[in-house]
C-alpha cells in the first residue's frame, strides 16, 4: 500500500502537469485528489481498480476547476487558456527546446482531447479505463486520441525521433 | 485494395497504443507490412507517442517536491490513514462518522491503518483538530458543538484542554463575516474557551479572491497557509486528534 500511494502521487502529478501546464495547479490538483481519495476511500470497491479510480478522481477536481472559471465552461473543446496569454521573450527561448514545443503543443491541444492523449500515452491505461475515467464512451476516447495526434501531427512532426521505415537505407545501385 | 483507405487512423492509433486483440493485431501488421504509406503512418503516430512521454518525465514530480511544496508525503499519509481509524474506531464519543462500514476489497487498508493506530501510542488525549470543509449548517453546527463538548470536557483544567478548529473549501464559511450562521455563538466561545481556536485556509481565500470574492473573516480568526499542511504535516505530527465533520 505504502508503494501504491507513493507511486499514485508521482503519476497524478505528472498527468495533472501535463492537462494544466502549471506546477501550482497540478500540485493543487493532486492534493485535492489525494485529500478526495483519502476521504472517499470506501468507494473503492475493487482494489484492482485503484488507478483508475485515483484518476478519475482527478478528472473530477479537474472538471470542477473549470466550473470555478465559467469562462473555461467548454471542457471539450475550448482552447486552453494558456492561449489568450501573453508570451514572453523568455518563453518564446524556451519553447525553442523540443521539450517545451511539445508541451505548449500539448497545452493548446483542447482539454478533452489533452485528458485523452495523457492518460493513454503516460498512464498507459486502455482506451475502457480512459472512457471510465473521464466518464465518456469509448468511441469518443478513440475520436479525441485520432484529433490529437493529428493536431500534435501538425505542430511536432519536424521533431519526431526517425523510425526504422524514415531512414534512408544505402541501396546498391546497379 | 488500397489499405492506407480501408484502415482508419483509429485504427491504427490502436495498433500503437495495443488495443487491439490477436486478430486486429495480425491483420493490421499484415497490412502495415504490406503498405509504404501505412508504414509511415505508424511511424509517426509512434514519434509523436514517444515525444509526448519524453516531454513529461517523472523528474518533473521530483523537481517539484525539491521545491518545498506541500505534499502527501507517506507519514504524512500514515498520520492521517491513523487518524481515520481513530474516528472508526473511536464511535462511543460520539463523534460524527460518516461511514462506518468498509467494503471487505478494503482490508488491506484497514490492515494497514490497524498497524499504524496499534503503533500510535503517542495521540495527545486533550488536543484535538476539528475539520470542517462543507457549507452544510448542520455540519458547521456539529463542529462547534464537537469543539465546545470537548473544552466542556474538562471543567476542572479547560486550558489543559486544546481544540482548533480548521475549515476549508465552502466550510470556510463558517469563518466568513459575511456568511457565517454562527458568528455569534464563535464569539462567545472564544471569549469562555482561551484555548480554542479558529483557523481558515489560505488556499480557499486565495480561490476565492481570484474569483473577484472579498473574504471578510470573523475577529481572532486565524489564517494557515493550507488547511490540509495544517492538520497533516503539523497538527498530526504532533499527535492531535482529528475530527472531522
Amino acid at each position: 500500500m505504502r508503494e501504491q500511494l507513493e507511486q499514485s502521487r508521482q503519476r497524478l502529478y505528472r498527468v495533472a502537469y501535463s492537462w494544466s501546464s502549471d506546477r501550482a495547479l497540478a500540485d493543487d490538483l493532486v492534493q485535492e485528489t489525494l485529500s478526495k481519495a483519502l476521504k472517499n476511500v470506501s468507494q473503492l470497491r475493487d482494489p484492482d481498480r485503484f488507478n483508475s479510480w485515483l484518476f478519475s478522481i482527478m478528472a473530477n477536481c479537474w472538471r470542477d476547476h473549470f466550473r470555478t472559471h465559467p469562462e473555461m465552461d467548454d471542457i471539450d473543446e475550448l482552447e486552453d487558456y494558456r492561449c489568450v496569454h501573453e508570451v514572453t521573450p523568455e518563453d518564446e527561448h524556451a519553447q525553442s527546446q523540443i521539450v517545451q514545443r511539445v508541451r505548449a503543443a500539448v497545452g493548446n491541444l483542447p482539454v478533452g482531447q489533452r485528458q485523452v492523449l495523457t492518460l493513454v500515452d503516460l498512464e498507459d491505461f486502455s482506451y475502457a479505463e480512459v472512457a471510465g475515467i473521464l466518464g465518456i464512451p469509448a468511441g469518443t476516447v478513440m475520436s479525441r486520441l485520432c484529433r490529437a495526434r493529428q493536431a500534435l501531427k501538425g505542430m511536432l512532426l519536424e521533431f519526431a525521433p526517425k523510425q526504422p521505415s524514415q531512414i534512408t537505407r544505402i541501396r546498391r545501385v546497379k | 485494395m488500397n489499405n492506407e483507405q480501408a484502415i482508419s487512423d483509429e485504427f491504427l492509433n490502436a495498433l500503437v497504443d495495443d488495443q487491439l486483440d490477436s486478430a486486429e493485431k495480425d491483420y493490421a501488421l499484415r497490412a502495415v507490412n504490406q503498405d509504404a504509406a501505412l508504414r509511415e503512418r505508424v511511424c509517426e503516430l509512434r514519434g509523436l507517442k514517444e515525444m509526448v512521454q519524453h516531454a513529461y518525465p517523472q523528474a518533473t514530480v521530483e523537481q517539484v517536491q525539491r521545491r518545498g511544496r506541500m505534499s502527501l508525503r507517506i507519514p504524512q499519509l500514515q498520520s492521517l490513514a491513523a487518524c481515520f481509524l481513530l474516528l472508526l474506531v473511536g464511535g462511543t464519543s460520539g463523534w460524527l462518522i460518516h461511514d462506518l462500514s468498509l467494503p471487505a476489497g478494503d482490508n488491506q487498508m484497514i490492515h494497514s491503518l490497524q498497524a499504524l493506530q496499534q503503533n500510535d501510542f503517542a495521540v495527545h488525549p486533550s488536543k484535538f483538530v476539528v475539520h470542517v470543509d462543507t457549507a452544510n449548517p448542520v455540519r458547521l453546527k456539529t463542529a462547534l458543538d464537537e469543539a465546545e463538548s470537548l473544552l466542556a470536557s474538562a471543567p476542572d483544567n479547560p486550558d489543559a484542554m486544546r481544540v482548533e478548529v480548521v475549515a476549508n473549501g465552502p466550510g470556510l464559511d463558517l469563518l466568513r463575516a459575511d456568511r457565517s450562521p454562527y458568528a455569534q455563538r464563535i464569539a462567545l466561545l472564544e471569549k469562555k474557551y482561551p484555548t480554542l481556536d479558529f483557523m481558515a485556509c489560505g488556499q480557499t481565500i486565495r480561490k476565492l479572491r481570484d474569483k473577484g470574492i472579498v473574504v471578510e473573516l470573523l475577529p481572532n480568526t486565524l489564517v494557515t497557509p493550507s488547511a490540509l499542511e495544517q492538520i497533516i504535516t503539523r497538527r498530526l505530527k504532533q499527535h492531535w486528534a482529528y475530527i472531522k465533520v
